[in-house]
């Protein structure tokens, strides 16, 4: 066995390399992404064009999208584009999950961006929890996008809640044998949550992928994508991860 | 642990020798894990889904399992100088009867090593292991154990089998849980790698332990909990215990 002060110095020598391997590639990073500070934060034309030639490529169905959003690393503009480039990709269902639980209370502000960035677009958005900010649909065809926002108490608060419920019998769960099994007790969790299909992917920016504690129950299949290695939202690295979700091998990007 | 049928594939071997050399990728991986002194491993090897998979590919898989947990106990000697205490979590209710006898044996003889915990998830999901947990918590205020409002989040991650882990590892390129320790992974720091579990070196091992290391969330801090609660958890390990004995003396 090392001895322990050697064990500190090979870990502090290792972590140190790390660190400026980490800054190298974090320089070659941000000059790759230059183009985009440059481009501000509107839906532009070019971005409607990208997302309508790439989305066909797209065939693993993607119906409910969830980006992991934290105060400090995204703004309303960011989300809102991100809004945007999902109706026009026609997925059904986008859900923010709201880490430090700032955007849940921000809604409206959310809503507002979204509706100034939506202007020419065609499609529908309805936000599950405010009922009254929903708009009109133009037209029987026109494509509907569902918003909601989920918080840490929505995660594994929630399901414990559910199992209070059961054991002071204010809901029914049936039991065959002696233990529930997945199936006894998902038809009890389901009516505690909006009607919403399981998320297809979640996407998290930063070097480091986490739940952070995002609906336990309904992420068994979910598959996790990196947007971006430093929290900027943009529409290529949004076309790549949708890429990525397919498995494509084809590189998005010029 | 991914990728064993991929890696028959690519070697041109069958389907089972892919699991056995699966499984020696495990042995070896603990044995790095106890140089390390990580004190406790998980490894998701059978989930209940597997079920649905061809019979013969099933069938070989009891076997290997059968296999390996006849030479654990064979060479129960080693493992209890090494100080690994084997725990099998899952619904073994599902497995066939022989192997149920054996897995709970192996656990039985194990259970006083503390130096590494090598839980071995068979036969099971994430979301089954919460309704199993739900299961004894809503008897447990049926039988005047616990009562209502002692429920919250904290009460079910202790009444769970697996306890949170700090660094999840999924190899060959997979990013989702697939059903695996899905409460559990609230604060888990998630690596996907792209080897083939039967190519994973030490090396792949020590990144993820370096990534780990970077970016890990501060420790929470150890839950003590109420008499009552706490009289609640040992019933219930005691219970479980009373189990495996059953089942081996079947």
């Amino acid at each position: 066995m090392l001895s322990r002060r050697l064990r500190q110095c090979l870990f502090i020598l290792v972590h140190w390399i790390v660190n400026i391997l980490v800054a190298v590639y974090n320089v070659y990073y941000r000059f790759r992404d230059k183009k985009y500070i440059a481009q501000g934060d509107e839906v532009t034309k070019s971005d409607i064009k990208l997302v309508l030639e790439h989305v066909p490529k797209v065939t693993k169905k993607l119906k409910h999208l969830v980006i992991q959003t934290d105060r400090d690393q995204h703004t309303y503009s960011d989300l809102a584009r991100m809004v945007i480039w999902s109706l026009l990709a026609g997925i059904t269902y986008v859900s923010f999950y709201d880490i430090s639980g700032h955007l849940k209370k921000n809604e409206e502000q959310l809503f507002l961006e979204v509706e100034k960035k939506k202007k020419g677009i065609p499609g529908c958005i309805k936000w599950q929890r405010k009922p009254d900010l929903n708009g009109y649909t133009n037209g029987l065809r026109a494509h509907t996008i569902v918003i909601n926002i989920f918080t840490h108490e929505d995660g594994l608060p929630k399901v414990a809640h559910c199992i209070q419920q059961i054991a002071e019998e204010k809901v029914k769960c049936t039991r065959e044998s002696s233990e529930f099994t997945a199936q006894e007790l998902d038809y009890v969790l389901k009516l505690m949550y909006p009607s919403i299909p399981d998320p297809d992917l979640v996407l998290y920016t930063g070097p480091w992928c986490c739940t952070h504690g995002f609906l336990p129950w309904q992420i068994r299949l979910t598959e996790f994508v990196q947007l971006s290695l430093n929290n900027s939202v943009n529409i290529d690295n949004y076309l790549g991860a949708l890429y990525r979700y397919n498995k494509c091998d084809q590189r998005f990007g010029k | 642990m991914d990728g064993n049928r991929r890696y028959a594939k690519k070697n041109s071997v069958d389907t089972s020798a892919g699991h056995y050399k699966g499984f020696d990728k495990l042995s070896e991986t603990l044995k790095w894990c106890l140089d390390l002194g990580i004190p406790e491993v998980t490894v998701y090897a059978f989930s209940i889904e597997n079920f649905k998979r061809s019979k013969e590919e099933v069938d070989a898989l009891m076997d290997l399992a059968r296999d390996k947990f006849k030479s654990l106990l064979d060479e129960i000697d080693q493992i209890n100088e090494w100080g690994v205490r084997v725990h099998i979590a899952g619904r073994l209710s599902l497995l066939p009867e022989d192997l149920r006898a054996l897995v709970s044996k192996a656990m039985l003889a194990t259970r006083h090593n503390n130096k590494l915990r090598l839980n071995i998830a068979y036969a099971y999901t994430g979301r089954d292991e919460i309704s199993r947990a739900a299961s004894h918590i809503v008897d447990g205020v049926k039988n005047n154990e616990l009562k209502g409002q002692d429920i919250d989040s904290e009460l079910v991650s202790q009444t769970l089998e697996l306890t949170e882990p700090e660094l999840m590892v999924r190899t060959s390129g997979e990013v989702r849980l697939s059903d695996f320790m899905l409460w559990q992974v609230s604060n888990t720091v998630l690596y996907f790698s792209d080897v083939l579990w039967p190519e994973f070196t030490i090396w792949n091992l020590l990144v993820a332990i370096i990534h780990f290391q970077r970016y890990a969330p501060p420790p929470k801090e150890a839950k003590y909990f109420s008499g009552e609660k706490q009289k609640f958890f040992d019933k219930l390990e005691d219970q479980r215990l009373k189990q495996l004995e059953k089942y081996v003396s079947c």
